[in-house]
């Protein structure tokens, strides 16, 4: 009985100390909450016992985090990598591309200068496709053929000067024989007035890139540096082409000519785009310009054009005015005196 | 004593690695509370009495080491180590879902707790935006550890049993 009695204290007891505990952490929140309450104590004696656990932990957090972090960005890193990688292969190939678009620009811009400049000449722009492999000879494959209006023997420059004469026209594509090869010959003539001197370019089996301008007189006038122009002679090439220029003159084995080395205008090592002449015609006579005025006499041709017209006006109708005055005097003087009918003239007279 | 400190150590790493280490993981700064899941687990393992004492034990840590209102997590874990005590004598104490079920009520009854605090002390929150933001969170994270919690509880309990005999 007494066992039970104390039983039944016991857990009142632990009861009364639960409800007094939940109580006074109740309110020890809103005393602490409104700064009644502190514990400063516990407090520090807390912190000194976990600090040392969180500070391993911590130390612990930070290499895992480092950890974590090193391979993360190295994750990113090789993956930046490899899209950097392919960014430069993607810029490198348009790089390509732009540069080949420039220079192709740059080509086709100087062709179509010299296709303005050369109006006498009706042009077809051609890109070289191919190149014959036989090393004695120079013919060039070009994308152009019948179907552009391109034929045989035409004549095929650059903005620099000439390349050569359509060999084979196909239907798409034509051989372009070029002043290099051995079996080409071209009428030219030295272009300096004083000279004008006429011979024959022929390609040089020995020396590929230097043809030779053959048949000249051994005392003609022919110096080096003479530039060379095509005198059309033949019918093939139209006249006034540039051809190149003269850098050495040997004397042939024969004694009575001699012959120059040239240099072409056209470098057909890099050669990419030509023009095939497709019809030819004489060049329109330039624009006549001013003659040069002196400094401090500078006069405007306009304004002494249109003087002049006014001038011309009036001496017409001034010369109008005396035509008229002599014709009314005439009229006047035959009505006065009538004349008598003249002779015919003589058969012989118109022989005199 | 030996027991004790062995306890005592283990909350107090615990904690320790609660606020240090486990933080690395958390969700808009909201992570586990080993503190609750422990006492929780206790108090199934010990009855109400051992769950509102480790409830006061692992609060007062709380509360002393963190600068928010002095007495709340006390009062909540003594609550919840109160409330589960109550079926100590009533679950099969190895059970895989005893830990995780009670990690669930546990934490929503802290969450409860706080929110109550919260409003007493003249504080308004957005009650639904702190179910989203921080009770989803934090039930989720108490989840994934109660079982690991638990099972350490349950050794070391087990130890101080039969250390005990």
């Amino acid at each position: 009985m007494s066992e039970r009695v104390r039983r039944e204290n016991r857990s009142g007891r632990k009861i009364a100390a639960l409800i007094f505990v939940f109580v006074a952490v109740f309110c020890s929140v809103f005393f602490a909450a409104r700064g009644r309450f502190a514990t400063p104590v516990t407090d520090k004696t807390a912190l000194l016992i976990v600090s040392p656990f969180q500070n391993a932990f911590a130390w612990i957090g930070n290499q895992l985090s480092f950890v974590t972090d090193t391979l993360s960005e190295i994750r990113y890193i090789h993956s930046q990598n490899k899209a950097l990688r392919e960014e430069v292969e993607i810029l490198r190939a348009q790089n390509l591309t732009a540069s080949e678009f420039a220079s192709e620009n740059q080509r086709l811009r100087a062709l179509l200068g010299y296709k303005q400049v050369a109006t006498q000449f009706d042009l077809v722009a051609a890109s070289v496709i191919g190149r014959e492999s036989a090393t004695w000879s120079s013919v060039v494959v070009i994308n152009r053929g019948t179907s552009d209006g391109v034929a045989d023997n035409m004549a095929v420059v650059t903005e620099m000067g000439l390349v050569g004469h359509v060999l084979e026209a196909g239907i798409n594509t034509s051989k372009v024989q070029l002043i290099l090869d051995p079996r080409s010959s071209v009428g030219a003539l030295v272009q300096r007035p004083e000279s004008r001197v006429a011979g024959i370019v022929e390609g040089d089996i020995n020396n590929p890139n230097q043809p030779r301008i053959t048949n000249i007189p051994k005392n003609a006038d022919v110096k080096v540096e003479d530039i060379i122009v095509t005198s059309g002679f033949g019918g093939v090439y139209p006249k006034g082409i540039v051809v190149g220029k003269i850098k050495d003159i040997q004397n042939e084995t024969g004694g009575l000519l001699k012959y120059g080395i040239m240099e072409t205008s056209v470098n057909f090592e890099k050669l990419e785009d030509v023009a095939v002449i497709v019809a030819s015609r004489e060049a329109p006579p330039e624009p006549i310009q001013p003659p040069p005025q002196t400094p401090g006499t500078e006069t405007d041709p306009a304004k002494t054009a249109q003087e002049i017209q006014q001038a011309k006006l009036i001496q017409q109708q001034a010369q109008q005015q005396v035509r008229q005055a002599q014709q009314q005097q005439l009229q006047q003087a035959a009505a006065q005196n009538p004349q008598p009918q003249q002779p015919q003239p003589a058969p012989g007279g118109a022989a005199r | 004593m030996k027991i004790i400190g062995i306890w005592a150590a283990v909350i107090v790493v615990l904690y320790a690695a609660q606020t240090s280490l486990l933080t690395l993981i958390d969700f808009n700064g909201v992570s586990v509370n080993f503190m609750l899941l422990f006492t929780v687990s206790a108090a199934f393992l010990r009855g109400p009495s051992w769950g509102v004492l480790f409830g006061f034990v692992t609060g007062i840590l709380q509360d002393s080491t963190t600068g928010s209102f002095f007495g709340c997590a006390t009062f909540s874990f003594m609550t919840a180590g109160f409330f589960f005590g109550m079926f100590s004598s009533r679950v099969f104490k190895e059970q895989f879902f005893l830990p995780v079920v009670s990690s669930i009520f546990a934490g929503a009854l802290h969450f409860l707790i706080m929110i109550a605090f919260v409003f007493l002390l003249g504080y308004r929150p957005d009650f639904v935006q702190m179910i989203y933001k921080i009770l989803m969170p934090f039930l989720i994270f108490q989840v994934i550890f109660s079982w690991p919690v638990h099972k350490l509880v349950y050794t070391l309990d087990k130890y101080a049993r039969e250390s005990k005999r």
